[in-house]
Parts: C-alpha cells; structure tokens; sequence
C-alpha cells in the first residue's frame, strides 16, 4: 500500500514538473510568434514571397518565429471576430478591400498613420486601395496588391473564326463571340462565352459603363441607385450580353461553383470573364492558346470599368506584437515581393512600380463598392445576387428588380 | 392528550432523522451530484450568457470592447417584428414536416422490407445502410453537389440518356422550391439509416405466436400490420418522429453547403440559416442570441411529446 502511494506520488510530481515546463515553454514561444493570417491565394500563388518576407523579418528579429495561417474569403471574417471575443487575435490579418471599414469603423485596427513613413513606397501607394484603408483620415491597413478584370479567350478558335484584333467596343466584342460560337454550334455543351448570371462584380462593370452606380449618400443618408436610368441601362446590357452569348442554366449560377476556367478547361467555352489570374487553371491542353485582352466598354477604344478587387494588411489592436507586425508588412510588401506579385498577374500596391501589362490596362478604369460601414451586409445578405438572378430568368423586369435592390441596399447601408 | 400526542409524533419524526439516515437519504442525491455539476456548467454557463447576450446590444463594436449595452427585450421585438422571422419560422415547419414524413415513411418501408427478404439480402441492405449513416454531412454534400450540377452532373447525364427529358445543362438549383427539395432528398437519405435500423430492431420484438394467431383467425396482412405490428412499434414510431423533428428543424450544414452562402437568400432561409447569418454572418450577436433562444423554446415546446412518451414508457417498464 505504501509503495503504491509512493508510486503515485512520484507520478503526481513528474506530470506536474511536465505541466510546469510545457506552460514555461509555450509562453516563451509565445512571445516571440508573430502570426499571421493572410488568404489562401497566397498559399496557391505566391509561397515563395511568403517564405521571402518571413526570412527577412527573422534576420532582423534573432529569435522570432512567424506563423503564417491561411484562411478562406468565405469564413474569415467569422474566425477572425471569434478571435477577438476570445483576446486571440492574429498579429496581422489580410483584409479585403470591401471589409475593411465595418472593422475600421468600430476600432478592430491598430492605427498605423505615425508608422506610414515605413511602409516601401507609401507615398505612391494606388489611390484606390489606400482609400479603401483610410478612415476619419487615419491610415489603418497598408495596400497588399490588387486585381483587375480582363477577358481570358481561346485565341486558337478566334483566329478559326477570322478574328485577328482584339474588340474595341462592346458591340465588337458580341459580334466577334457569336462567330466563335455559331462555328463550335457542333460540340455539345459549348457556350461562346461562359458567364455565371449571379457574378455581381462583372454585371456592375457594365452599370458603371453606363455612368451608373450602386449607392450615393444624401442628406449623411444612403440612397441606392441601382434604379437610376443609367444604371438600369447597365443592367439592360449586362442582360443582353448574357442572353447574346451565355448559357441560360448559368443565370442563377456564381462565380466559385463552377469556377468559369474549369467550365473553360474543360474545352466548353471560347471566353471567360475574370480576374487577370484566370490564366492560371485554363487547363494544360489550351494554356498555349489562351490569352487576354480589355473588356472593351460600349464606348469605342476605352476599356470597360473593372472592380478593383483587391487587399490590405491590418494589424488588429487587440495585438501584443504591433512594431514587429508593422515591421512584417514592411518586409512583405517590399518593393522587389510587389514586383513578384505582378509577375504572378496581379497590380502591385504602388504606381511607381506599374509594368504596361493587361492587368495595369484594365484598371485604367475602375469602379469600387460604397465605402459604408455595412456594405459589407449587403454582400453577405446576396441581395446583388438576387437581383442579377431575378433579371436573368425573367422574373422580374430589369427595373423592378434594380428598384427591390435599391430599397435594399439603402435600407442595409443607413441600419445604425 | 392531544398536545402530548403531537409531541410524541413530532419527537418521533425528529428522532427519525439521525446523521446515519440523512446520510443514507442523500446518497442518490450525492451520487447525482457530479452529472448535475458538470450538466450545469456545460449547459447552465453558457445559457445564463445567452441570455445575457440577447438582453444586449452586441455587434462588433461591443464585442471589440468586451462589453455589451443592456437595452431589455429590444432584441425579441425587432425579430418578433421581422417578417423575415415568420416567413421563416413557417418555411422551417413545412420542411421539417416534409423530411420527417418522408424519413419516417421510407425508412419504415425499407424495415419491413427487412423483414421479409433472405439474410443475404439483408446484410446487403444493412451494410448499405450503415454505409450512407457513417458518411459525414459535408462529404454527402460534395456528392450531392457532384451530381447534380448542372455543367456537368451525372444525375443530368442519366437522366438524359435514359430519354426521360432533356436535362443537359439543367440546373437544380433555380428556385426557393427546387433548392429545397434537393436538399430534402439529401436530408432523407441520410436519416433513412437510423430510422430503418431501429425500426427493424423494434419489428423483430413482435410476438410471432401472435401474428401467427391472427392469421389463423384469418387476418389479412394488412389487418395483421395494423393491428398487431403497429402498436408494438408505436413507442418507437413516436420516438423516432419526434427525435427526427428535433433535428430537421434546427439542421443547417446540409442545406448551408449545398445551397452555397452566395445562394442563401431571405427567400430560402431555414431557422437554423436565419439565426446564422444574423447573428455570426452580419456580426450581430444580441440578435442573434435572441433568435436561437425562441428556437429553443419552440424546440423544447416540441419535445414535450417526446419526453412525456419516453417518461410513460419508463414508467410501464
């Protein structure tokens, strides 16, 4: 019996020195892990920018781990708010240009206006996205990159059809699509041109081709805009194009499922309309003969206004290590990882470093959500989405859903 | 008299109450008292915050500050006053009705199909079974999804060259009514397992003298299942349906996935969708808190049936 209580004892002790030095440890590293929560793309697209800039901040902080976490568009927002509930909060955190003022509104980001000077070519940072991380005139997240939107095309079969320049107009662009698509008319499945009927980001260029809009603020309200008769006429185009060049079960279909380069690779479209880095998954059979031009606007010889999609890095203020996140970003968005960026398809965060490529042609022309402190439940709440499929299947006329979309929006943007 | 009387029985019972008898009187009590420990922190902890929360405005900027803004039963007015609420309440109660008629009617079905066919045919039928029950909702999902979709689904393939349509490029998914069917199919087709199982288990508990003895008195079948098979499932029967509407009612990964959060729209909520999206998806947590405290009451209101049913057989038994 006494052995055995000797026994216990000695195990009792043994797990609580284990314990003791498993929490010493911990804390130790603790302190000095900077994490990191950036999308997914940069997982897929650009690891070797990731391991760069990490290696940099570990030169210049002996000592220091980074612990880079990637995260999903669909879920981070929730994760990130779980974090914040629970003292958690990563150190940095990838924002994407539509989210970044609910959180800078309600006081989620450190304020990093003193530190700007620091951040490489702050002083040529893109207009569009440095507003995107500006709020009450204080600087909260530093722009990471951007993208615009080009026509990603079998040239192989545009050139079969007699199409040897890229459409200037509109007009052209439809023409030269319907060629394509009245010579494939044999091979089964095939859409000249794949468009999913919900994806909100390509309907709104052609509202804002029309000099249409989403949303304007009267009187320090919000009031949607969706039904003014230029972006109605937007709209309209939007939905000719689609009947012109779509397939009809694509009108209620998104932009992620199926992703239009599968629906491409797949040899079942000649075009898709998208982000420059489309290019990426057109497939190994058609990737010698895919490639990209402006969506032309119905204006000739300009392009059609792109959403400037893009992201911003925040540093959340609830972060312990603030200096050494700032200094990570610094490194990460140096000038040299911008150019990589580019080089990958995407428009680097500054306009000294901007390279003549389709990408930077396109975003000659842009157009970005209303910067309202719930824009960001118009989007969750799909009510663009529901709008496009209304119109799409005929539900509704183009008008009356512009009308149910606009009360929408302005009811969403003006809650408290 | 009557005053010593009194005293006597009270002396009595007061002497009756020794250390040794409180001490074997609360033995059960103290032999619960660990579960009831326990129960009450997992459960008692976080309701009493739910509650809390719900009293509360609490959106992001409250839950960066750590601290919400009491503003009474504000919360319930506003989700009693959304349309949205009772659009969806309503939608909800038909769904359930629907995949618990159609869970409860085919699973029975398959059980005494069970029954009836050789032993074979029968492990052939429980592996398969157990096969669909051992599957994870979110990989069923992804099948789901595979099959049905419209570029390139194989449910469109079959159908089509099968000459029962024209369903190349048909997209199940256009409507309110067309996504919730599909996710009907989904729901039934995974609950059909345990249903069938335990109906089986329970039709292998009827008496067969007394099956045999109505036969012989010249019951057909169907007499015979109704009124010698069914009573004797009855118990489970009920049990089943009200475990079934429990879980159709707040289900939410299988329609959440497989309409995809770019499709959910007020026009296609389910409770358990609605309290998702008010409360985490749009960051407003008092709301939300409110919202799934009516769920529970409609959920506990709902299994007042079960839990009397399950407290009437504890007591026969």
């Amino acid at each position: 019996m006494r052995q055995r209580v000797v026994v216990a004892a000695a195990l009792a002790v043994a797990l609580g020195v284990v314990a003791a030095t498993a929490g010493a440890s911990t804390g130790r590293t603790q302190a000095n892990k900077l994490t990191v929560w950036l999308q997914v793309d940069a997982q897929t697209g650009w690891p070797d920018v990731v391991a760069a800039a990490n290696q940099q901040f570990q030169q210049q902080n002996p000592g220091w781990t980074v612990d880079v976490q990637y995260q999903n568009w669909g879920d981070h927002l929730q994760k990130f708010n779980a974090t914040i509930a629970g003292n958690n909060t990563p150190d940095v955190i990838e924002m994407g240009n539509t989210e970044m003022t609910a959180y800078m509104a309600t006081g989620a980001f450190a304020d990093l206006t003193s530190a700007k000077s620091q951040f490489p070519n702050s002083g040529n940072w893109l207009a569009g996205l440095a507003k995107s991380a500006m709020y009450g005139g204080k600087l909260y997240g530093v722009p990471y990159y951007a993208g615009s939107r080009v026509v990603t095309y079998r040239s192989d079969l545009f050139k079969k059809a007699g199409i040897t320049k890229s459409p200037t107009s509109l007009a052209q662009f439809v023409a030269d699509v319907q060629k394509v698509g009245t010579m494939e008319k044999g091979v089964k499945g095939f859409v000249p041109m794949y468009l999913p009927g919900t994806d909100w980001y390509s309907a709104l260029d052609f509202v804002f081709d029309y000099g249409g809009s989403i949303a304007a603020t009267h009187a320090h309200k919000w009031v949607g805009t969706l039904d003014s008769p230029s972006s109605v006429a937007g709209l309209t185009a939007f939905k000719n194009l689609f009947d012109a060049v779509s397939s009809k079960s694509a009108a209620t279909l998104d932009e992620a499922n199926p992703a239009p380069y599968t629906v491409y690779s797949q040899g079942l479209t000649a075009a898709i309309l998208g982000p420059a880095w489309f290019s990426c998954c057109t497939g190994t059979k058609y990737k010698s003969v895919t490639a990209q031009f402006v969506m032309p606007s119905h204006t000739a010889g300009k392009p059609i206004p792109g959403f400037l999609g893009g992201s911003d890095l925040a540093v959340p203020a609830q972060s312990g290590n603030k200096s050494q996140a700032e200094q990570w970003i610094a490194d990460f968005t140096s000038s040299q990882n911008e150019q990589t960026l580019q080089a990958k398809g995407n428009i680097p965060n500054a306009t000294n470093l901007l390279a003549n490529t389709v990408n930077a042609r396109a975003a000659a022309r842009s157009w970005f959500v209303p910067q309202a402190k719930h824009w960001v439940d118009v989007e969750n709440g799909n009510i663009l989405r529901t709008m496009l499929a209304q119109i799409l299947t005929g539900k509704l006329s183009v008008k009356q859903a512009a009308s149910t979309a606009s009360a929408n929006i302005a009811y969403t943007l003006n809650q408290s | 008299m009557a005053t010593a009387a009194g005293t006597t029985t009270k002396w009595s019972r007061r002497r009756s109450l020794t250390w040794r008898s409180v001490g074997r009187g609360s033995v059960p009590y103290l032999l619960v008292a660990p579960v009831v420990a326990v129960m009450g922190a997992i459960l008692g902890y976080p309701i009493y915050s739910l509650v809390r929360i719900s009293l509360e405005r609490y959106g992001l900027f409250e839950l960066i500050q750590h601290k919400g803004v009491y503003i009474g039963v504000k919360n319930f007015g506003s989700v009693l006053h959304d349309s949205v609420f009772w659009h969806t309440l309503l939608r909800t109660i038909v769904f359930a009705a629907a995949n618990v008629g159609l869970t409860m009617v085919i699973g029975t079905l398959i059980a005494l199909l069970l029954v009836k066919v050789s032993g074979w045919v029968r492990l052939l039928v429980t592996a398969g079974l157990v096969l669909v029950w051992s599957m994870p909702p979110v990989v069923a999902v992804q099948v789901w999804n595979w099959m049905t979709n419209s570029e390139n689904g194989v449910l469109n393939y079959i159908l089509t060259e099968l000459h029962l349509g024209n369903y190349f490029q048909h997209n199940w998914y256009t409507t309110p009514f067309s996504q919730l069917t599909m996710v009907t199919t989904l729901i039934v087709w995974g609950a059909i397992p345990f249903v069938t199982i335990t109906v089986y288990a329970a039709l292998s508990q009827v008496p067969r003298e007394l099956i045999e003895a109505a036969e012989i008195d010249g019951a057909r079948s169907w007499r015979v299942f109704l009124d010698v098979t069914v009573p004797v499932i009855t118990p489970v029967l009920l049990i089943l349906t009200s475990l079934s509407i429990l879980w159709d009612f707040g289900v939410f990964t299988q329609p959440y996935l497989l309409i995809g959060q770019p499709h959910i729209t007020t026009g296609n909520y389910l409770m358990g969708i609605y309290l998702f999206e008010q409360g985490y998806v749009s960051a407003n947590f008092g709301r939300g808190a409110a919202i799934s405290i009516l769920m529970l009451v409609i959920v506990a209101a709902m299994s007042v049936v079960y839990v009397r049913r399950m407290i009437r057989i504890g007591d026969v038994t």
